[in-house]
């Protein structure tokens, strides 16, 4: 594979900007890293263009007008930015003064003749590959995608002048997330709850059975979004968390694509469903079609033992 | 406050099959609209309701097949909008994000003073969640996505936004494009007076002769292929005797 000569990277969280530099090195000669923050953390780059603190003052979308005059000016021939919510603006914001499109959360990205991607589309039925031949391409690049690995580079801190934004976005307040700290994309073993499960009290039944075999707890779109019975980093599927557990139990599960798309590469399904006909019991390895109010409490007291 | 609110028409996933070559067969698809941005012509209703400025308006860019199909319209203008402007052309099937966003720039821009856009997370078939953040660039608004509030203060908005770690509250002056997430509401469902309803409300459809249409991208799509399907055992127990009960724990206790 044919290296770029000039790749940049825009990353906001710690792990996701280890993975971007990673990438760079394997797909450019030269690498940047365009952080504000802690400039403590940046690294892996050839270059870090530094653009300031984060703040109530400044947050990362004030540094939009620096950061495209920034890229107008560097013109690298990739930008590859995290895929977090933050990262999916700038990239769209980058592009458009660009006057081109984003290779939207690729899943893999090589050089071939252009930037070239792949990514989930159509709810998780399908894969897409995509080529940009854009002079500077702009890439959201799921987590993953690279590995965390050393580049080896120690990088040379420049400090990039402030253009100012206008002022049209004031922070009032920026509080952290109340709210679980689960990951279920590192889980090796899942429980997951869908729409069979009819009342809130019900869901202690799944709990019991994940507790009885150290599996984290997810669930479907309906269930977090809907019910919000659950946490939204809960939710398995395309727009929530796609995991790679080993052993995935679905438990009232219809079995639609959006959200088993979400497990599809588990080594063991598991269905538990009312209804024979359920979709999930055609993606499943081991399946019992039953009231999940009867099987999930003697599933439960066999395997805790 | 004039409120636009962004909408597609998307293939129903359940009717798309995968061919012998893994590729997408599409034609047995009924169209349906895009299902997050059901949350965002909800929001605009809800908005709108709130300071009581006049009926949304519902922007679109298509084909004819998405656009100019009355059931569609129906089911788009019977959840609270005025209006649905489209901008229609057969050659608009799979355009990238950038052709998108800059049809409905074209369309809002035509439509006139337009103080706030909102759109949904992503589409409901291609999802890249970059159609709203390349029209609010293009249009030149204050532009944010991830939004789970919207509250109206005096002539500007009050914005929640929920990131990865963290909640901003931020102050936000108009115009601006603003991308709902999917729990930002429930979208209503309408009942069976508000579509008959709905087949009254004015429908405007533009073409190449109204606007200057962008028909191509940067971006190329080699192929969309179904991935491959591991090989599942499909074992399954009828019933939930205490013998099937066993055998599944048996069963479990061998992978676990």
């Amino acid at each position: 594979m044919s290296k770029l000569a000039k790749v940049f990277v825009i990353a906001e969280h710690n792990d996701a900007m280890k993975e971007l530099a990673y990438g760079a090195a394997q797909l450019g000669e030269n690498t940047a890293l365009i952080w504000a923050g802690e400039p403590r953390q940046a690294g892996g780059t050839d270059t870090v263009y530094y653009l300031g603190e984060l703040s109530d003052e400044h947050i990362l979308e004030h540094y939009s007008p620096t950061i495209i005059n920034l890229i107008k000016t560097e013109q690298p021939n990739l930008v590859l930015v995290e895929s977090s919510r933050k990262g999916r603006l700038m990239a769209g914001m980058i592009a458009t003064a660009l006057g081109t499109s984003v290779l939207a959360d690729a899943t893999e990205i090589s050089i071939d003749d252009g930037v070239v991607s792949k990514r989930m589309v159509y709810g998780g039925a399908a894969f897409s590959t995509e080529r940009s031949t854009a002079p500077t391409t702009v890439a959201t690049v799921s987590a993953g995608v690279f590995e965390a690995a050393d580049t080896g580079k120690a990088a040379n801190l420049v400090e990039v002048p402030f253009t100012a934004p206008a002022p049209s976005i004031k922070c009032l307040e920026r509080k952290i997330k109340v709210g679980e700290s689960v990951n279920l994309r590192a889980a090796k073993r899942i429980v997951a709850v869908g729409r069979g499960f009819t009342a809130p009290e019900e869901l202690k039944l799944a709990e019991q059975l994940a507790a009885a075999i150290g599996a984290e707890v997810g669930c479907t779109r309906p269930i977090a979004e809907e019910e919000k019975w659950m946490d939204k980093a809960r939710y398995i599927g395309v727009s929530g968390v796609m995991a790679k557990p080993e052993l995935y139990i679905g438990i009232g599960i219809s079995g639609q694509v959006q959200h088993m798309v979400g497990v599809s590469s588990a080594r063991t399904i598991i269905a538990i469903n009312s209804d024979k006909n359920a979709m999930i019991f055609q993606q499943c390895d081991y399946g019992i079609v039953g009231d999940l109010k009867t099987v999930l409490p003697a599933l439960t007291a066999k395997l805790g033992k | 406050m004039k409120i636009v609110a962004c909408i597609k028409s998307v293939p129903e996933e359940q009717d798309i099959s995968i061919k012998p070559d893994k590729s997408l067969d599409l034609s047995k698809a009924e169209l349906k609209i895009g299902q997050y941005d059901l949350n965002a012509v909800e929001a605009a209703v809800q908005l709108q309701e709130a300071t009581g400025s006049e009926e949304p308006t519902l922007v679109s860019v298509g084909t004819a097949k998405g656009l100019k199909n009355t059931k569609l319209q129906k089911a788009m203008l019977s959840r609270g909008a005025g209006a649905l402007f489209g901008v229609v052309d057969d050659s608009l099937d799979t355009i990238d994000a950038f052709a998108t966003a800059s049809n409905l720039a074209a369309a809002i821009t035509k439509i006139g003073g337009v103080d706030l856009v909102l759109c949904g997370e992503g589409s409901g078939d291609i999802y890249s969640q970059q159609v709203g953040p390349l029209l609010g660039q293009l249009l030149r608004f204050t532009n944010l996505n991830a939004v789970s509030r919207i509250t109206p203060r005096g002539d500007k908005l009050e914005v929640e936004r929920t990131l990865e770690n963290e909640i901003e509250v931020l102050e936000v002056t108009l115009p601006a494009v603003l991308s709902v997430t999917s729990d930002i509401n429930k979208a209503r469902i309408p009942g069976l007076k508000e579509i008959l309803a709905a087949g009254k409300k004015p429908v405007t459809m533009w073409g190449g002769g109204d606007l200057e249409l962008v028909k191509s991208g940067s971006i190329e799509v080699i192929s969309t292929l179904a991935p491959p399907q591991a090989e599942r055992k499909q074992i399954v127990f009828e019933g939930d005797s205490e013998e099937n009960i066993t055998q599944l724990a048996e069963t479990l206790r061998k992978v676990l």
